[in-house]
């Protein structure tokens, strides 16, 4: 059965949370969103699900919507969070994951959401952070993820602004700064996946298979670790697949790609 | 405090309960209850230097802005999320520097909104120390805990003049009724000095108490009926979010020239009857028939 890296790419990101975490995603990040519902559905049926900009507890969505506050995402949840009950919770260090991207990610996962360029006159103007500035610093491990690293302009040397904090910033490291959280864990991107070594730098652990490291070093502006037994993305099995289908009738995943990198196909072994 | 017994208001009565220079707190957020009459409202009268205050959010702001109502910005977000993408309006004005942009966080603002619900002149966040917020903010500070030695920032309290919120159903004294996500609304109620509501319908009160009293009526000050007065944002149990009128707003949103023939067309040259005749009584019909099944839900997003 062939299946596209959108596909692939959201499991990757489904993987790494660990059933019975409690795991939160942004608003603007479908990727990450219907990530979480396949790793409900798959590997960690005992996590606890927090759905983006509706603060509902374990729904069961009938689809993923283009919008992260429409009501179609608590449906099936017996309880939704207020507002500031989640943020509290993420405060206080009671959310163990949450998914970050941004327009600009350094080396040390510190993520730039609100201006490309000058700040006055920005080049850019992102959207913004919502929520995360703040618990960036607080929440127990941070999956990156971006879909543009092939780009160039997203992985960079350092961030132009930095909205919210990876390992280390020109401010001190974490601890230097009094922070509970862990930081960034992993950094998955569509070519390939990196987690963080002892001094908080991105270390390159996986890649895709139709990508090489040179890929990987002409598209990052930092330097990066490379793990001595780099390897090759974990396959799909079926069950995942047919759980990203399932969740993602109206494909939103796929809104976060280029195009072109929609055209990047894979088999499955059926068996 | 809100005391009278009626305070329904004509829309028109309620957008001019917002004055030029007003910080103003948008109810809300991204697709959903967002004041959109109210909006509208502001710019058919002319609004000016506006300082607005929320969370994520979309549509609301990047009107304001295209109409040159806003000053300054304090949001945490403004955008079209992944679907429609950056703020064409908003991008526009803060690239070329003629809107201030003060980006905010979600856990700041509603921080500051607890304090000034408190009457306490500060409180405490956890974050910011080592981002670049404060280079926007040069209102907070820094101080040591008097237990414990940590050093943390510190943020003042945020008193909105006016929230504009809008709620599915309301009643005559002002209570108002709202699905969850309530975002910061009752935040917002308790801090601003006053609040602006507009409702889909005005029901009686025991409906509403049946239902549960989102925000009290003592903490609203005016009150106008509007049917579909979020659209194109959602509101729920009404209406679900039309992303296509919302498209046709981005689809015009390219050139500032093009953006104002929008305006003219839409917002200035009419009224609110008008909007909505002009959208359609079977198109926004359709968004209410979300709730028939999940292929005609699934539908409206397609």
């Amino acid at each position: 059965m062939t299946y596209t890296i959108d596909e692939w790419f959201v499991v990757a990101l489904a993987r790494t949370i660990r059933d019975r975490e409690v795991v939160f995603h942004g608003f603007g990040s479908p990727c990450a969103q219907v990530a979480m519902h396949v790793a409900r559905r798959t590997h960690a049926p005992d996590m606890l699900l927090i759905e983006g900009a509706m603060y509902a507890i374990n729904p069961d969505p009938p689809f993923i919507p283009p919008t992260s506050n429409d009501n179609s995402l608590k449906q099936g949840a017996a309880y939704s969070m207020r507002f500031e009950e989640f943020f509290d919770a993420a405060s206080r260090g009671d959310v163990d994951r949450m998914f970050l991207s941004g327009g600009q990610i350094d080396g040390y996962g510190n993520t730039n959401v609100t201006a490309v360029g000058p700040l006055d006159r920005p080049k850019v103007k992102l959207g913004g952070g919502g929520g995360g500035c703040n618990i960036s610093a607080t929440i127990g491990q941070l999956t990156l993820w971006t879909t543009r690293h092939r780009s160039g302009r997203t992985l960079v040397s350092s961030c132009d602004f930095i909205t919210d904090i990876g390992h280390v910033t020109p401010a001190g490291d974490r601890k230097a700064l009094g922070y509970s959280g862990g930081g960034p864990q992993w950094l998955v991107t569509e070519l390939g996946i990196f987690d963080y070594d002892g001094s908080g730098i991105a270390r390159l652990r996986e890649m895709w298979p139709d990508v090489t490291e040179d890929d990987v070093r002409s598209s990052t502006g930092f330097e990066f670790e490379v793990a001595s037994d780099l390897g090759t993305v974990e396959p799909l099995s079926p069950a995942e697949l047919a759980a990203v289908r399932a969740i993602d009738p109206l494909g939103v995943r796929r809104s976060e790609f280029d195009p072109g990198e929609l055209q990047r196909t894979f088999e499955v072994a059926l068996h | 405090m809100f005391l009278d017994p009626d305070k329904r208001v004509d829309l028109s009565t309620a957008a001019g309960m917002v004055a030029d220079g007003d910080v103003v707190a948008l109810g809300g957020g991204l697709s959903a209850r967002l004041p959109m009459a109210l909006i509208r409202e502001m710019i058919r009268q002319g609004r000016r230097n506006l300082h607005v205050v929320g969370s994520a959010h979309s549509l609301d702001v990047d009107m304001l802005v295209a109409a040159g109502a806003i000053t300054v910005c304090e949001e945490s977000y403004v955008g079209f999320e992944q679907d429609f993408g950056l703020a064409p309006a908003y991008r526009r004005a803060a690239e070329s520097g003629t809107i201030q942009v003060k980006e905010s966080c979600c856990v700041t603002i509603l921080t500051q909104l607890r304090a000034a619900e408190m009457g306490v002149p500060f409180l405490p966040v956890r974050g910011i120390k080592g981002t670049d917020m404060r280079r926007l903010h040069p209102e907070y500070a820094e101080m040591t805990c008097p237990f414990t030695g940590e050093v943390l920032v510190v943020v003042p309290p945020l008193r909105p003049d006016v929230a504009l919120l809008h709620a599915p159903l309301g009643d005559t004294r002002g209570n108002l009724y709202m699905e969850q996500p309530y975002v910061l609304d009752e935040h917002f109620a308790s801090a601003a000095r006053s609040v602006v509501a507009t409702v889909d319908k005005i029901v009686a009160t025991e409906e509403l108490v049946e239902r549960g009293i989102t925000i009290p009526a003592h903490l609203v000050r005016g009150v106008a009926e509007v049917p579909f007065g979020a659209h194109p944002a959602s509101s729920y149990p009404h209406y679900a979010y039309d992303r296509s009128a919302t498209g046709a707003y981005i689809r015009a949103a390219g050139t500032q020239e093009s953006l104002e023939s929008y305006l003219d067309e839409w917002v200035r040259s009419t009224d609110e009857a008008g909007y909505r005749d002009r959208q359609g009584s079977a198109e926004l019909e359709r968004l209410t028939t979300w709730s028939e099944s999940v292929d005609a839900w699934k539908g409206l997003f397609a």
